[in-house]
């Protein structure tokens, strides 16, 4: 047992920090959205190979959640887990990004459509690769911190690649893990934000932060990203699919109150569209309900530790 | 980074678990049920830790000069799983093992150690913390029990409260003040049965026996008493404390009686449903992130580092474990708190100190807010 990044892991933490901070910047006329999807920091992580991690001579889903976790602190967003963890384990090729993943009724609206190239679908108990053009989708106005969309008309699945059954079950698992590492980024990220504002901003003669009422809160919320962060890296690096299902179940458990508090503690600035913060927020609610919530992975849990649901006694 | 346990660990934790297998009795969770403090428990502590002792299982931290084997703390760690996994059968002994012998070894003289290092690593006396008092828990050093120097030695006033297993004590490690700074308090090591000091059950809501208030009525102790020198008593027990460290693996409590719940639940053709299964499976998950949190614990006390705040964050998370294992208990098998499961009635009857002792659940995020985020002292 040893919990410190090996010096490689720090350094590519730190190579992707660096292209973070030089891309990480939202345009002034840009925040009036609820999200802004960074070209340019999505073509300096890919010709760096951090989108594509996994590909790289010896480095592991670890390193690709490390980057996926360390890309999403940023309040631009990227398609990251669906390309860095999830392909890898699915596709014996190199799939077109960005990536959607998708379950079940495909003209649902769906995370990064109007920017994708590809979909990766669990449908009709197979995994499927399908191709996405840019005329096929419109983009929909949503409440989400991501480009949302969804077709314009069923998609034709005689064009996918099938990738087989026996790839749903990695599917899944990275998804998860993948939803869980993206919101310890974004959890984390907000956290800081928030405390460096309630240190600043000054109510009935000291600063907001001098209240226990909400320094409690953020102190939760702050652990809840630190405990998101272990279970990420230990799903990671034991590719275990109970270890994924604990980390998305503890992520979507807690996004809704760790929501809540940072936006009170935001007050009106946390309203405006100057202000950062649901460049975080938004994103985490949409990762909420992804593949199912916190309730299916506790249910997959509860199949994994004490066996399926017998049926009832009459 | 690296999760997985070296050989050697792999080889102790079997070590530790076959003699687990071979020692506790069948009844053993029945006698556990009987409550912390209870005769039942402390009297199969009483022979069990002698046992461990006798395996080089009661204090492998422990340096080898005193008994120990020197090894290091995810060793100790692994025997606490392993405890844990049987809820704990050391009962009080922790303590010495834990803390008390360390403040002995660094702050004792010859003759305190030879009095006490022996009978703790042979797992024979037990011992009781005289910390709280009525005005000072959370805030110890409100602390108001009184030492004065006496030509032979110094008398000791006061009371303590809620002290564990002083009721069956053999030793107390004492707190008390000579003035009226934090640095006017030191430590006394008190035998139980001195003249002047007395013992009254507290009843409550952990079982009867857990908790005790301690009377100090003109205790006259000889110097040898003194555990370092005068005042160094804050000293003493931040050094001594840091070595609790390592920490407890209280999810092991929680999945031992979900595990127990989800069995019964079974057994009653209920655990079909998907909003029970998925109430049980959502505390999996903050139990496990409690599991992480404590290996993050002893990774730094391995590399001896500085605790940060981690030890904070993870007695929280597995709080919040814990404390929804005891709402899931409330809401889908009430049965087994009125009659139906002694087990479940005890360790929800345990859970309530659970967020008190040893530093408040608050207490700890007062500490994440302040050392963890550099927010100021918050009112």
């Amino acid at each position: 047992m040893d919990l410190d990044l090996t010096e490689d892991q720090a350094a590519l933490v730190a190579a992707v920090q660096r292209l973070v901070d030089d891309h990480g910047e939202i345009p002034k006329e840009s925040r009036r959205g609820s999200h802004f999807y960074s070209q340019a920091l999505d073509r300096a992580l890919t010709q760096n190979g951090f989108t594509h991690v996994m590909l790289e001579s010896g480095l592991t889903a670890l390193d690709a959640a490390l980057v996926v976790e360390q890309v999403s602190r940023s309040p631009v967003v990227i398609e990251i887990g669906a390309s860095a963890l999830v392909a890898p384990h699915v596709a014996d090729a190199l799939v077109p990004r960005p990536i959607v993943l998708a379950r079940g009724d495909l003209m649902k609206p769906q995370r990064f459509l109007p920017v994708a190239k590809s979909m990766l679908v669990e449908h009709a108990g197979d995994l499927k690769l399908l191709p996405v053009a840019p005329g096929e989708v419109e983009e929909i106005s949503s409440v989400y911190g991501y480009p949302m969309g969804r077709f314009k008309a069923a998609p034709d699945l005689s064009a996918s690649i099938s990738l087989g059954a026996s790839r749903i079950q990695p599917f899944r698992q990275w998804w998860r893990l993948s939803i869980a590492a993206e919101a310890a980024g974004m959890m984390q990220a907000a956290v800081e934000f928030t405390v460096d504002y309630v240190k600043q901003r000054r109510l009935f003669g000291t600063t907001v932060g001098n209240f226990q009422a909400v320094q409690h809160r953020l102190a939760h919320a702050y652990r809840i990203g630190q405990a998101l962060h272990m279970l990420v890296v230990k799903a990671a690096w034991s590719g275990d699919a109970f270890d994924a299902n604990q980390a998305a179940s503890f992520a979507q458990q807690h996004i809704p109150k760790l929501t809540f508090d940072l936006h009170q503690f935001n007050g009106a600035m946390g309203v405006s569209n100057e202000h950062l913060l649901h460049f975080w927020t938004y994103r985490l609610k949409a990762l909420q309900s992804e593949m199912g919530g916190a309730n299916a992975a506790a249910l997959d849990t509860a199949d994994q530790l004490w066996g399926p649901a017998e049926p009832a006694l009459v | 980074m690296e999760f997985a346990w070296t050989p050697a660990q792999v080889e102790y934790r079997q070590k530790i678990q076959g003699f687990l297998d071979r020692e506790i009795p069948s009844d053993w969770f029945e006698t556990y049920a009987r409550g912390i403090g209870s005769p039942e428990q402390i009297n199969f502590s009483r022979t069990f830790c002698p046992k461990l002792a006798a395996n080089d299982l009661l204090l492998p931290q422990w340096p080898k000069a005193y008994g120990g084997q020197d090894r290091e703390p995810w060793d100790q760690f692994i025997l606490s799983e392993e405890m844990y996994a049987w809820a704990e059968p050391r009962g009080p002994q922790y303590m010495g093992v834990n803390w008390i012998g360390y403040a002995l070894m660094k702050f004792g003289t010859l003759e305190q150690k030879h009095e006490h290092l022996n009978r703790i690593a042979g797992g024979q006396v037990i011992w009781c913390q005289g910390f709280s008092e009525p005005n000072a828990g959370t805030d110890l050093a409100a602390l108001q029990t009184s030492a004065v120097r006496t030509e032979t030695g110094y008398r000791i006033n006061g009371s303590k409260v809620w002290t564990s297993y002083a009721h069956m004590a053999d030793w107390c490690f004492l707190l008390a003040r000579m003035g009226p700074e934090r640095k006017n308090i030191s430590v006394f090591l008190v035998p139980m049965n001195t003249p002047g000091v007395s013992v009254k059950p507290i009843p409550g809501l952990c079982e009867d026996g857990h908790m005790n208030e301690v009377f100090l009525s003109d205790v006259d102790l000889p110097e040898a008493a003194l555990l370092g020198e005068e005042g160094k008593g804050w000293e003493i027990i931040t050094f001594a404390l840091g070595y609790e460290r390592v920490g407890a693996p209280r999810y092991h409590f929680g999945r031992i009686a979900l595990d127990r719940a989800v069995a019964q639940l079974k057994t009653e053709g209920r655990f079909s449903d998907p909003v029970v299964r998925a109430a049980a499976g959502r505390i999996v998950a903050k139990l496990e992130a409690g599991r992480l949190l404590n290996y993050a614990v002893v990774d730094l006390r391995v590399k001896d580092r500085p605790p940060g705040v981690v030890g904070n964050v993870q007695r929280v998370t597995t709080a919040e474990g814990i404390l929804d294992l005891m709402d899931f208990l409330v809401e889908y098998l009430p049965d087994a708190l009125a009659g139906g499961d002694r087990y479940l009635t005890f360790s929800y009857r345990s859970q309530v100190s659970g967020t008190i002792a040893a530093g408040t659940y608050e207490l700890q995020l007062d500490m994440i807010a302040q050392r963890g985020l550099g927010l100021p002292r918050g009112h």
